[in-house]
């Protein structure tokens, strides 16, 4: 729609405030791409707009607020180019004095094991499947080893555990099975792993933490690619130290940021608490591995 | 309808406030995926940022969704960012008012923020800020005042776009007055206020840099 210059006056004031019908909005625009015309009355109202939020007095959100903006953009670091993530610096500290939230991001070398998503999928191939799963029933077997000499002295604990290692390995050597590592975070204990599958089943093994009290639950966040944080699961922790958790549906993506944090409870609906690990399900490349195209 | 006639503002300053060539630097670094920069703007305008987000939602769980989605926002997109065309807050509350007034929008809808799209913002919430010098020295209490004297419908014609994200057309029917009448009330409105912001950081009383010349309607 082509409007003329007095046209575009006459709105220039539900313009700048974002008061016109869309249709006219768009008018606007066109009309300012291509019109020679000065149309100082645009920029005049428009930059008294942009001080009309400073009419309010600051607010003070809820404290934990930083931590959950800076987890979020932790994530969606994460999911871009492995050159971004490896100029960071590392560790990078995200949260508030009171509760130290320290997130660190892939180190290089990790990192050097991730390519570009479209090659990534080129590289797809039942090789690389074959080779993550072997280098990653290789770790889980080595975990499972060292747990399992650590809790032989009870073995009715040691069965549970073992039937949570049999979960992990049994999804490790499933196609197209994904797996992180879970490292600890801030100075932390806690270590674990983190298999994804095809599916949308993820299964979360963590050893090393720190005993829930009370209310006191280890909450799992999730990120899919820069996709929003929410809430996958929680679980309780005894003297074992042990936390386990399988969550269903989740949807198969270019990466998967996990991150668990000790919550108050088990309603919060943001992270609140310090993280405890993290870590990223990536799709990863091997160096004989063909491109598809 | 006769054209409106701005006439330029003065220089009030010689030269923009140290704070904003600070800025240019932190959004460069954010551009440049250094999360400290975005640490230093969060630490220095959550605050606004959450009180218009709170303003719009009238809801803290929503506000606080709209200001890290507002923050992951400015984050993913400061490469966009000129200094040129305005100061950081004015860029970041374009955005918190644009993210707040869609979501309450998608809320009507059945739609959670969590499925927004990236959007580009609208031009209209982008134009160049023309007189940094002067907002730079403006504070919460000043932009009340010049408010506060504004004429009601021309003060509720803004507030009713800036806050509850109303169309023109939905103004009027709000409100019962004609269209031509809504329109009229915005631009004196705009006008007026910016006249009064500018005689109000400028230390003068009822001076004015803006000729009101051709601007037709009601006072």
């Amino acid at each position: 729609m082509n409007i003329s210059c007095d046209r575009v006056r006459d709105l220039a004031s539900g313009f700048v405030l974002g008061a016109l019908d869309p249709a006219e909005m768009d008018a606007v625009r066109e009309h300012m791409t291509s019109c020679a015309q000065p149309h100082p009355e645009l920029r005049e109202m428009g930059g008294v707009v942009s001080y009309l939020g400073g009419s309010l007095d600051p607010v003070e959100p809820r404290t934990n607020l930083r931590a959950a903006v800076m987890a979020a953009i932790q994530a969606d670091l994460r999911s871009r180019s492995p050159e971004r993530v490896a100029a960071v610096a590392e560790p990078v500290a995200v949260a508030e004095p009171q509760a130290p939230l320290v997130l660190t991001v892939l180190k290089p070398a990790h990192a050097a094991g991730v390519i570009s998503l479209a090659r990534v999928r080129g590289l797809r191939t039942r090789r690389a499947a074959v080779w993550i799963t072997r280098a990653a029933a290789a770790f889980a077997i080595v975990s499972l080893v060292g747990y399992a000499v650590a809790v032989q002295s009870d073995l009715n604990r040691a069965h549970e555990s073992q039937d949570h290692a049999n979960t992990v390995y049994s999804y490790l050597q499933l196609p197209g099975a994904r797996w992180a590592a879970l490292t600890p975070q801030g100075g932390n204990k806690g270590v674990g792993d983190a298999v994804l599958l095809p599916s949308g089943h993820v299964a979360v093994w963590l050893h090393a933490l720190q005993p829930t009290k009370g209310d006191e639950v280890y909450m799992v966040w999730l990120s899919s690619d820069s996709g929003p944080i929410t809430k996958a699961g929680w679980f309780t922790v005894d003297d074992r130290g042990e936390g386990f958790l399988t969550m269903v549906n989740v949807s198969p993506s270019d990466s998967l940021w996990l991150m668990v944090c000790r919550e108050p409870n088990s309603t919060v609906e943001k992270p609140t608490g310090p993280a405890i690990v993290t870590g990223t399900v990536w799709l990863y490349s091997v160096p004989e591995a063909t491109p598809t195209r | 309808m006769r054209d409106l006639e701005v006439v330029p503002l003065p220089m009030v300053m010689s030269q923009a406030p140290s704070e904003d060539h600070s800025e240019a630097e932190l959004m460069r670094q954010v551009a440049a995926g250094e999360i400290g920069g975005l640490e230093t703007l969060y630490d220095r305008y959550h605050a606004i940022a959450y009180a218009l987000a709170l303003r719009i939602t009238t809801e803290t769980g929503l506000a606080e969704d709209v200001v890290q989605d507002s923050f992951l926002g400015l984050w993913r997109n400061a490469g966009r960012y000129a200094e040129d065309k305005g100061s950081v807050k004015g860029w970041l509350l374009a955005i918190v008012r644009h993210r707040a007034i869609d979501s309450m929008r998608r809320r009507r809808n059945g739609v959670t923020i969590g499925d927004e799209t990236e959007e580009p913002l609208p031009a209209a919430l982008t134009l160049p800020d023309i007189w940094p010098e002067v907002a730079g020295r403006l504070d919460a209490q000043m932009i009340r005042i010049a408010l506060a004297k504004l004429p009601d419908a021309q003060r509720d014609a803004i507030e009713l776009a800036y806050f509850d994200g109303l169309t023109q057309r939905e103004i009027a029917t709000r409100t019962g007055a004609p269209l031509g009448t809504v329109k009229s009330r915005m631009r004196l409105g705009l006008v007026s206020l910016r006249r009064d912001l500018v005689s109000i950081a400028d230390g003068r009383d009822g001076a004015s840099s803006l000729s009101l010349n051709g601007a037709k309607g009601e006072r």
